[in-house]
Protein backbone atom coordinates (compact mmCIF):
# COMPACT_ATOMS: atom_id res chain seq x y z
CA UNK A 1 0.00 0.00 0.00
CA UNK A 2 0.93 3.48 -1.21
CA UNK A 3 -0.14 6.58 -1.54
CA UNK A 4 1.26 8.00 -4.84
CA UNK A 5 -1.23 11.55 -5.19
CA UNK A 6 1.46 12.79 -7.77
CA UNK A 7 0.65 10.95 -10.59
CA UNK A 8 -2.45 12.81 -10.84
CA UNK A 9 -1.12 16.25 -10.18
CA UNK A 10 2.32 16.07 -12.19
CA UNK A 11 0.04 15.79 -15.28
CA UNK A 12 -1.28 18.70 -16.68
CA UNK A 13 -3.66 16.90 -18.85
CA UNK A 14 -5.38 15.52 -16.05
CA UNK A 15 -5.76 18.40 -14.15
CA UNK A 16 -7.10 20.59 -17.35
CA UNK A 17 -9.66 17.26 -17.08
CA UNK A 18 -10.50 17.83 -13.69
CA UNK A 19 -10.78 21.76 -14.23
CA UNK A 20 -13.43 21.32 -17.35
CA UNK A 21 -15.23 18.58 -15.52
CA UNK A 22 -15.57 20.93 -12.31
CA UNK A 23 -17.23 23.70 -14.75
CA UNK A 24 -19.06 20.56 -16.54
CA UNK A 25 -20.81 19.91 -13.49
CA UNK A 26 -21.04 23.04 -11.94
CA UNK A 27 -22.65 24.91 -15.01
CA UNK A 28 -24.82 21.63 -15.67
CA UNK A 29 -26.16 21.93 -11.87
CA UNK A 30 -26.53 25.63 -12.22
CA UNK A 31 -28.68 25.07 -15.45
CA UNK A 32 -30.71 22.37 -13.88
CA UNK A 33 -31.73 24.51 -10.84
CA UNK A 34 -32.95 27.24 -12.54
CA UNK A 35 -34.83 26.00 -15.02
CA UNK A 36 -36.20 23.82 -12.38
CA UNK A 37 -37.12 25.69 -9.90
CA UNK A 38 -39.00 27.85 -12.71
CA UNK A 39 -40.97 24.42 -13.83
CA UNK A 40 -41.17 23.67 -10.06
CA UNK A 41 -43.20 27.18 -9.25
CA UNK A 42 -45.64 26.45 -12.12
CA UNK A 43 -45.81 23.07 -10.45
CA UNK A 44 -46.50 23.80 -6.97
CA UNK A 45 -48.86 26.22 -8.08
CA UNK A 46 -51.17 24.71 -10.36
CA UNK A 47 -51.52 22.49 -6.84
CA UNK A 48 -51.71 25.43 -4.93
CA UNK A 49 -54.59 26.88 -6.91
CA UNK A 50 -56.32 23.74 -7.25
CA UNK A 51 -56.50 24.26 -11.11
CA UNK A 52 -58.31 20.77 -12.38
CA UNK A 53 -56.83 18.70 -14.45
CA UNK A 54 -53.64 20.63 -14.28
CA UNK A 55 -52.78 20.15 -10.62
CA UNK A 56 -53.43 16.43 -11.41
CA UNK A 57 -50.96 16.11 -14.21
CA UNK A 58 -48.57 17.83 -11.78
CA UNK A 59 -48.88 15.66 -8.76
CA UNK A 60 -48.58 12.40 -11.21
CA UNK A 61 -45.36 13.96 -12.30
CA UNK A 62 -43.52 14.88 -9.09
CA UNK A 63 -44.49 11.10 -7.24
CA UNK A 64 -43.02 9.88 -10.50
CA UNK A 65 -40.15 11.66 -10.64
CA UNK A 66 -39.40 11.38 -6.69
CA UNK A 67 -40.08 7.99 -5.97
CA UNK A 68 -37.82 6.20 -9.12
CA UNK A 69 -33.71 7.03 -9.47
CA UNK A 70 -32.54 9.42 -11.37
CA UNK A 71 -30.28 7.15 -12.98
CA UNK A 72 -33.51 5.21 -14.92
CA UNK A 73 -34.87 8.32 -15.81
CA UNK A 74 -31.37 9.69 -16.75
CA UNK A 75 -30.83 6.37 -19.21
CA UNK A 76 -34.46 6.89 -20.43
CA UNK A 77 -34.20 10.33 -21.76
CA UNK A 78 -30.66 9.69 -23.17
CA UNK A 79 -31.01 6.72 -24.66
CA UNK A 80 -34.92 5.65 -24.48
CA UNK A 81 -36.50 8.68 -25.94
CA UNK A 82 -34.24 9.64 -28.35
CA UNK A 83 -35.29 6.20 -30.52
CA UNK A 84 -38.78 6.52 -29.68
CA UNK A 85 -39.37 10.27 -31.11
CA UNK A 86 -36.21 9.99 -33.42
CA UNK A 87 -34.12 13.13 -31.95
CA UNK A 88 -30.29 13.30 -31.43
CA UNK A 89 -29.08 15.86 -28.98
CA UNK A 90 -25.62 15.99 -27.62
CA UNK A 91 -24.89 14.13 -24.09
CA UNK A 92 -25.01 17.01 -22.05
CA UNK A 93 -28.65 17.96 -23.32
CA UNK A 94 -29.98 14.88 -22.50
CA UNK A 95 -28.03 15.14 -18.83
CA UNK A 96 -29.69 18.72 -18.65
CA UNK A 97 -33.50 17.48 -19.91
CA UNK A 98 -33.21 15.05 -16.87
CA UNK A 99 -31.51 16.69 -14.26
CA UNK A 100 -34.08 19.76 -14.97
CA UNK A 101 -36.69 17.14 -14.51
CA UNK A 102 -35.90 15.73 -11.41
CA UNK A 103 -35.02 19.33 -9.75
CA UNK A 104 -38.26 20.53 -10.48
CA UNK A 105 -39.92 17.24 -8.91
CA UNK A 106 -38.23 17.99 -5.76
CA UNK A 107 -38.42 21.58 -5.73
CA UNK A 108 -42.09 21.56 -6.56
CA UNK A 109 -42.92 19.44 -3.59
CA UNK A 110 -40.54 21.95 -1.31
CA UNK A 111 -42.46 25.16 -2.86
CA UNK A 112 -46.17 23.83 -2.75
CA UNK A 113 -45.83 23.53 1.22
CA UNK A 114 -44.01 26.92 1.23
CA UNK A 115 -46.80 27.85 -0.46
CA UNK A 116 -49.30 26.41 2.12
CA UNK A 117 -47.12 27.77 5.16
CA UNK A 118 -47.95 31.61 3.89
CA UNK A 119 -50.76 31.73 6.77
CA UNK A 120 -54.60 33.08 5.47
CA UNK A 121 -54.66 35.55 7.55
CA UNK A 122 -51.80 37.56 5.29
CA UNK A 123 -54.88 36.96 2.34
CA UNK A 124 -57.30 38.30 4.26
CA UNK A 125 -55.10 41.13 5.32
CA UNK A 126 -54.36 42.01 1.88
CA UNK A 127 -57.87 41.64 0.48
CA UNK A 128 -59.00 44.30 3.27
CA UNK A 129 -56.66 46.74 2.43
CA UNK A 130 -58.33 46.59 -1.43
CA UNK A 131 -55.40 44.85 -3.18
CA UNK A 132 -56.45 42.64 -6.46
CA UNK A 133 -55.69 39.24 -6.07
CA UNK A 134 -52.90 39.01 -8.48
CA UNK A 135 -51.15 41.75 -6.77
CA UNK A 136 -51.57 40.43 -3.04
CA UNK A 137 -50.07 36.90 -4.97
CA UNK A 138 -47.21 38.95 -6.25
CA UNK A 139 -46.45 41.13 -3.36
CA UNK A 140 -47.62 39.08 -0.05
CA UNK A 141 -47.93 35.68 -0.70
CA UNK A 142 -44.95 34.77 -2.84
CA UNK A 143 -42.24 36.65 -1.44
CA UNK A 144 -43.25 34.62 1.79
CA UNK A 145 -43.61 31.22 0.33
CA UNK A 146 -39.90 31.52 -1.39
CA UNK A 147 -38.05 32.80 1.68
CA UNK A 148 -39.87 30.07 3.99
CA UNK A 149 -38.62 27.67 1.45
CA UNK A 150 -35.83 29.38 0.39
CA UNK A 151 -33.43 26.91 3.55
CA UNK A 152 -34.85 23.96 2.20
CA UNK A 153 -34.48 24.22 -1.53
CA UNK A 154 -30.83 25.23 -0.68
CA UNK A 155 -30.12 22.17 1.08
CA UNK A 156 -31.81 19.94 -1.43
CA UNK A 157 -30.09 21.68 -4.45
CA UNK A 158 -26.89 21.21 -2.39
CA UNK A 159 -28.28 17.62 -2.16
CA UNK A 160 -29.03 16.88 -5.75
CA UNK A 161 -25.86 18.24 -6.43
CA UNK A 162 -24.05 15.47 -4.96
CA UNK A 163 -26.27 13.14 -6.74
CA UNK A 164 -25.02 14.81 -10.48
CA UNK A 165 -22.22 12.82 -10.64
CA UNK A 166 -24.01 9.90 -12.77
CA UNK A 167 -24.68 11.93 -16.03
CA UNK A 168 -21.15 10.47 -16.53
CA UNK A 169 -22.64 7.29 -17.57
CA UNK A 170 -24.19 8.99 -20.52
CA UNK A 171 -20.63 10.35 -21.34
CA UNK A 172 -21.27 13.78 -20.30
CA UNK A 173 -17.67 14.82 -19.51
CA UNK A 174 -18.22 16.06 -15.82
CA UNK A 175 -16.19 15.75 -12.73
CA UNK A 176 -16.82 11.93 -11.97
CA UNK A 177 -15.93 11.30 -15.84
CA UNK A 178 -12.77 12.62 -15.74
CA UNK A 179 -12.12 10.56 -12.23
CA UNK A 180 -12.85 7.82 -14.46
CA UNK A 181 -10.78 8.56 -17.44
CA UNK A 182 -7.59 9.63 -15.13
CA UNK A 183 -8.36 6.01 -12.54
CA UNK A 184 -8.26 4.33 -16.03
CA UNK A 185 -4.97 5.62 -16.95
CA UNK A 186 -3.18 5.20 -13.80
CA UNK A 187 -4.82 2.76 -11.76
CA UNK A 188 -4.61 5.02 -8.40
CA UNK A 189 -8.44 4.85 -7.77
CA UNK A 190 -8.01 5.63 -4.03
CA UNK A 191 -5.83 8.70 -5.05
CA UNK A 192 -8.27 9.80 -7.99
CA UNK A 193 -11.75 9.08 -6.00
CA UNK A 194 -10.56 11.02 -2.62
CA UNK A 195 -9.35 13.77 -4.72
CA UNK A 196 -13.04 14.13 -6.35
CA UNK A 197 -14.74 13.32 -2.85
CA UNK A 198 -12.72 16.49 -1.59
CA UNK A 199 -13.92 18.74 -5.08
CA UNK A 200 -17.47 17.87 -4.60
CA UNK A 201 -17.34 18.76 -1.11
CA UNK A 202 -15.83 22.23 -2.00
CA UNK A 203 -18.10 23.01 -4.68
CA UNK A 204 -21.25 22.14 -2.54
CA UNK A 205 -19.87 23.84 0.54
CA UNK A 206 -19.49 27.09 -2.11
CA UNK A 207 -23.26 26.41 -3.81
CA UNK A 208 -24.34 26.37 0.00
CA UNK A 209 -22.30 29.87 0.64
CA UNK A 210 -23.45 31.25 -2.20
CA UNK A 211 -27.03 30.42 -1.91
CA UNK A 212 -27.06 31.48 1.88
CA UNK A 213 -25.84 35.28 0.73
CA UNK A 214 -28.47 35.44 -1.95
CA UNK A 215 -31.05 34.51 0.77
CA UNK A 216 -29.73 37.34 3.02
CA UNK A 217 -29.88 40.14 0.65
CA UNK A 218 -32.69 39.03 -0.98
CA UNK A 219 -34.77 38.72 1.81
CA UNK A 220 -32.83 41.09 4.65
CA UNK A 221 -36.35 41.13 6.61
CA UNK A 222 -36.02 37.34 7.59
CA UNK A 223 -31.65 36.96 7.85
CA UNK A 224 -31.44 36.85 11.12
CA UNK A 225 -34.11 35.43 12.54
CA UNK B 1 -43.59 -17.83 -12.02
CA UNK B 2 -41.63 -18.07 -15.03
CA UNK B 3 -43.90 -20.12 -17.29
CA UNK B 4 -46.70 -17.78 -16.48
CA UNK B 5 -44.88 -14.49 -17.12
CA UNK B 6 -43.47 -16.23 -20.65
CA UNK B 7 -47.53 -17.37 -21.14
CA UNK B 8 -48.82 -13.95 -19.96
CA UNK B 9 -46.47 -12.12 -22.41
CA UNK B 10 -44.93 -14.26 -24.89
CA UNK B 11 -41.57 -14.97 -25.61
CA UNK B 12 -39.00 -11.97 -25.40
CA UNK B 13 -40.91 -10.02 -22.85
CA UNK B 14 -42.03 -12.70 -20.09
CA UNK B 15 -38.27 -13.59 -19.63
CA UNK B 16 -37.32 -10.59 -19.52
CA UNK B 17 -40.08 -9.68 -16.98
CA UNK B 18 -39.00 -12.33 -14.74
CA UNK B 19 -35.49 -11.38 -15.43
CA UNK B 20 -36.60 -7.82 -13.97
CA UNK B 21 -38.38 -9.32 -10.82
CA UNK B 22 -36.09 -11.53 -9.50
CA UNK B 23 -32.96 -9.01 -9.78
CA UNK B 24 -35.36 -6.62 -7.76
CA UNK B 25 -35.11 -9.01 -4.81
CA UNK B 26 -31.47 -8.13 -4.55
CA UNK B 27 -32.22 -4.47 -5.01
CA UNK B 28 -34.85 -5.31 -1.76
CA UNK B 29 -31.99 -7.31 0.44
CA UNK B 30 -29.60 -4.36 -0.49
CA UNK B 31 -32.05 -1.75 0.91
CA UNK B 32 -32.96 -4.34 3.81
CA UNK B 33 -28.82 -4.56 4.14
CA UNK B 34 -28.64 -0.78 4.16
CA UNK B 35 -31.84 0.19 6.46
CA UNK B 36 -30.40 -2.60 9.19
CA UNK B 37 -26.87 -1.86 9.28
CA UNK B 38 -27.54 1.97 8.81
CA UNK B 39 -29.74 2.01 11.44
CA UNK B 40 -27.61 0.55 13.94
CA UNK B 41 -24.90 2.79 13.40
CA UNK B 42 -26.94 5.59 13.00
CA UNK B 43 -28.78 4.99 16.37
CA UNK B 44 -25.20 5.10 17.95
CA UNK B 45 -24.41 8.04 16.31
CA UNK B 46 -27.34 10.08 17.17
CA UNK B 47 -26.44 8.31 20.63
CA UNK B 48 -23.48 10.00 21.14
CA UNK B 49 -24.67 13.07 19.34
CA UNK B 50 -27.19 13.84 22.12
CA UNK B 51 -24.56 12.24 24.96
CA UNK B 52 -23.26 14.41 27.30
CA UNK B 53 -19.59 13.69 26.37
CA UNK B 54 -17.91 16.42 23.92
CA UNK B 55 -15.67 14.08 22.58
CA UNK B 56 -18.55 11.61 22.01
CA UNK B 57 -20.46 14.44 20.33
CA UNK B 58 -18.25 16.02 18.00
CA UNK B 59 -16.97 12.87 16.81
CA UNK B 60 -20.74 12.21 16.11
CA UNK B 61 -21.38 15.68 13.91
CA UNK B 62 -18.22 14.76 12.09
CA UNK B 63 -19.21 11.23 10.66
CA UNK B 64 -22.70 12.79 9.75
CA UNK B 65 -21.18 15.88 7.89
CA UNK B 66 -19.03 13.91 6.51
CA UNK B 67 -21.06 11.01 5.08
CA UNK B 68 -23.75 13.12 4.35
CA UNK B 69 -21.07 15.78 2.24
CA UNK B 70 -20.03 12.98 0.23
CA UNK B 71 -21.36 11.90 -3.07
CA UNK B 72 -22.70 8.32 -2.98
CA UNK B 73 -21.15 7.45 -6.17
CA UNK B 74 -17.74 8.17 -4.78
CA UNK B 75 -18.47 6.46 -1.65
CA UNK B 76 -18.84 2.92 -4.14
CA UNK B 77 -16.08 3.76 -6.02
CA UNK B 78 -13.70 4.19 -2.74
CA UNK B 79 -15.28 0.87 -1.44
CA UNK B 80 -15.49 -0.76 -4.76
CA UNK B 81 -12.61 0.28 -6.76
CA UNK B 82 -10.02 2.54 -4.58
CA UNK B 83 -9.63 0.24 -1.53
CA UNK B 84 -9.03 -2.87 -2.98
CA UNK B 85 -6.61 -1.56 -5.32
CA UNK B 86 -4.79 0.44 -2.57
CA UNK B 87 -4.81 -2.82 -0.45
CA UNK B 88 -4.44 -5.10 -3.19
CA UNK B 89 -7.64 -6.72 -1.92
CA UNK B 90 -10.60 -8.68 -3.89
CA UNK B 91 -13.47 -6.77 -2.61
CA UNK B 92 -17.09 -8.48 -3.34
CA UNK B 93 -19.26 -6.31 -4.67
CA UNK B 94 -21.67 -7.17 -2.18
CA UNK B 95 -19.35 -5.92 0.54
CA UNK B 96 -18.16 -2.83 -1.06
CA UNK B 97 -21.37 -1.80 -2.03
CA UNK B 98 -23.41 -2.45 1.51
CA UNK B 99 -20.47 -0.83 3.28
CA UNK B 100 -20.85 2.42 1.28
CA UNK B 101 -24.84 2.45 1.47
CA UNK B 102 -24.35 1.42 5.65
CA UNK B 103 -22.62 4.68 5.73
CA UNK B 104 -24.66 6.75 3.63
CA UNK B 105 -27.89 5.69 5.59
CA UNK B 106 -26.06 5.96 9.08
CA UNK B 107 -25.55 9.55 8.14
CA UNK B 108 -28.72 10.31 7.57
CA UNK B 109 -30.80 8.89 10.07
CA UNK B 110 -28.41 9.81 12.65
CA UNK B 111 -29.25 13.01 11.95
CA UNK B 112 -33.00 12.71 11.55
CA UNK B 113 -32.78 10.59 14.99
CA UNK B 114 -30.78 13.20 16.90
CA UNK B 115 -33.33 15.73 15.08
CA UNK B 116 -36.24 13.78 16.77
CA UNK B 117 -34.44 13.57 19.89
CA UNK B 118 -33.58 17.44 20.23
CA UNK B 119 -37.01 18.24 19.57
CA UNK B 120 -38.32 17.12 23.06
CA UNK B 121 -38.19 19.94 25.30
CA UNK B 122 -35.15 20.40 27.75
CA UNK B 123 -37.47 20.51 30.60
CA UNK B 124 -38.22 16.58 30.53
CA UNK B 125 -33.81 16.07 30.47
CA UNK B 126 -34.34 18.37 33.44
CA UNK B 127 -37.02 16.76 35.11
CA UNK B 128 -35.31 13.43 34.66
CA UNK B 129 -32.08 14.39 36.46
CA UNK B 130 -34.42 15.97 39.23
CA UNK B 131 -35.75 13.01 39.56
CA UNK B 132 -32.16 11.05 40.18
CA UNK B 133 -32.55 9.11 36.69
CA UNK B 134 -29.58 9.15 34.65
CA UNK B 135 -28.52 9.34 30.63
CA UNK B 136 -29.59 5.81 29.71
CA UNK B 137 -32.85 5.72 32.18
CA UNK B 138 -34.19 9.59 30.63
CA UNK B 139 -33.14 7.99 27.28
CA UNK B 140 -35.00 4.53 27.63
CA UNK B 141 -37.82 5.60 29.70
CA UNK B 142 -38.51 9.45 29.50
CA UNK B 143 -37.17 10.94 25.68
CA UNK B 144 -37.28 7.35 23.48
CA UNK B 145 -40.79 6.78 23.87
CA UNK B 146 -42.09 11.16 22.71
CA UNK B 147 -38.87 10.85 20.23
CA UNK B 148 -40.19 7.53 18.06
CA UNK B 149 -43.07 8.75 17.35
CA UNK B 150 -41.41 11.66 15.77
CA UNK B 151 -39.00 9.87 14.12
CA UNK B 152 -41.44 7.28 12.28
CA UNK B 153 -42.20 9.55 9.66
CA UNK B 154 -39.04 10.37 8.30
CA UNK B 155 -37.18 7.08 8.76
CA UNK B 156 -39.97 5.28 6.43
CA UNK B 157 -39.64 8.23 3.90
CA UNK B 158 -35.57 7.62 3.97
CA UNK B 159 -36.21 4.12 3.24
CA UNK B 160 -37.67 5.29 -0.45
CA UNK B 161 -34.02 7.27 -0.34
CA UNK B 162 -32.40 4.30 0.18
CA UNK B 163 -33.97 1.77 -2.79
CA UNK B 164 -33.22 4.54 -5.18
CA UNK B 165 -29.58 4.73 -4.11
CA UNK B 166 -29.17 1.02 -4.41
CA UNK B 167 -29.44 1.49 -8.18
CA UNK B 168 -26.37 3.39 -8.03
CA UNK B 169 -24.68 -0.25 -7.22
CA UNK B 170 -24.29 -1.85 -10.28
CA UNK B 171 -21.58 0.71 -11.04
CA UNK B 172 -19.38 -1.50 -8.83
CA UNK B 173 -20.19 -4.69 -10.42
CA UNK B 174 -23.17 -5.33 -8.26
CA UNK B 175 -26.24 -7.69 -9.62
CA UNK B 176 -29.32 -5.75 -9.02
CA UNK B 177 -32.39 -4.92 -11.37
CA UNK B 178 -30.59 -1.73 -12.54
CA UNK B 179 -27.84 -3.65 -13.66
CA UNK B 180 -30.15 -6.72 -15.09
CA UNK B 181 -31.93 -3.72 -16.64
CA UNK B 182 -29.61 -2.06 -18.28
CA UNK B 183 -27.78 -5.05 -19.80
CA UNK B 184 -31.01 -6.38 -21.81
CA UNK B 185 -31.48 -2.25 -22.78
CA UNK B 186 -28.03 -2.49 -24.70
CA UNK B 187 -28.80 -5.94 -26.05
CA UNK B 188 -30.04 -6.47 -29.67
CA UNK B 189 -33.18 -8.39 -28.79
CA UNK B 190 -36.06 -6.89 -30.06
CA UNK B 191 -38.51 -5.76 -27.73
CA UNK B 192 -36.10 -5.33 -25.38
CA UNK B 193 -35.24 -1.37 -26.91
CA UNK B 194 -34.70 1.78 -24.09
CA UNK B 195 -37.62 3.18 -24.42
CA UNK B 196 -39.50 -0.26 -23.43
CA UNK B 197 -36.85 -1.44 -20.42
CA UNK B 198 -36.54 1.72 -18.47
CA UNK B 199 -40.04 2.53 -17.88
CA UNK B 200 -40.44 -0.87 -16.91
CA UNK B 201 -38.11 -0.43 -14.78
CA UNK B 202 -38.70 2.76 -13.53
CA UNK B 203 -42.23 1.72 -12.54
CA UNK B 204 -40.59 -1.79 -10.54
CA UNK B 205 -38.68 1.28 -8.58
CA UNK B 206 -41.97 3.00 -8.49
CA UNK B 207 -43.95 0.21 -7.16
CA UNK B 208 -41.76 -0.30 -4.46
CA UNK B 209 -41.37 3.86 -3.39
CA UNK B 210 -44.51 5.22 -3.82
CA UNK B 211 -45.89 2.93 -0.96
CA UNK B 212 -43.62 3.88 1.24
CA UNK B 213 -43.79 7.25 0.40
CA UNK B 214 -47.75 7.31 1.07
CA UNK B 215 -46.82 4.73 4.06
CA UNK B 216 -44.76 7.79 5.48
CA UNK B 217 -47.35 10.82 5.01
CA UNK B 218 -50.28 8.78 6.40
CA UNK B 219 -47.82 7.99 9.51
CA UNK B 220 -47.35 11.61 9.65
CA UNK B 221 -50.68 13.05 9.63
CA UNK B 222 -51.46 10.12 12.23
CA UNK B 223 -49.14 11.53 14.12
CA UNK B 224 -49.14 15.07 13.04
CA UNK B 225 -45.94 16.27 14.59
CA UNK B 226 -45.32 20.21 14.15
CA UNK B 227 -41.74 19.87 15.22
CA UNK B 228 -40.67 17.15 13.02
CA UNK B 229 -36.62 17.04 12.28
CA UNK B 230 -35.98 18.89 8.86
CA UNK B 231 -33.36 17.27 6.79
CA UNK B 232 -32.82 17.19 2.94
CA UNK B 233 -35.34 14.33 2.21
CA UNK B 234 -35.37 13.06 -1.46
Amino acid sequence: MEFRFFEIYRSEEYLALLAEGIATSAILTIAAGFFGIIIATFLALSRFWHIPIIAYISACFVEFFRNTPLIVQLFFFAFGLPMLIGYEWHFWQHALLALTLNFAAYFAEILRSGFSSVSSQQKEAAASLGLPKGLAFRKIIFPQAIASSFFSLNSQFVFLFLTTGIISEIGVRDLTYAGLFIDSRTFRSFEVFLTLTVLYILIAISFKAVLTWVYKKTFPWRAFI
Amino acid sequence: MKEMLIYAFGKPHGIVLFQLLEATQFTIALTAIAFIGGGFLGALIALMNVSPNRIFKQISTAHMWLFQATPLLMMLFIFGLGIPRLFKLDINPWLAASFALILYTSAYLADVWRGAIRSIPVGQWECSKAIGLNFFKTMRLVIMPQAIRISVAPTVGFLVQIIKATSLAYIIGFHDLMSIGKRWANSPVTGTEPFVIFPIMALIYFFLCFPLSILSRRIEKKFDTEKRPKTASA
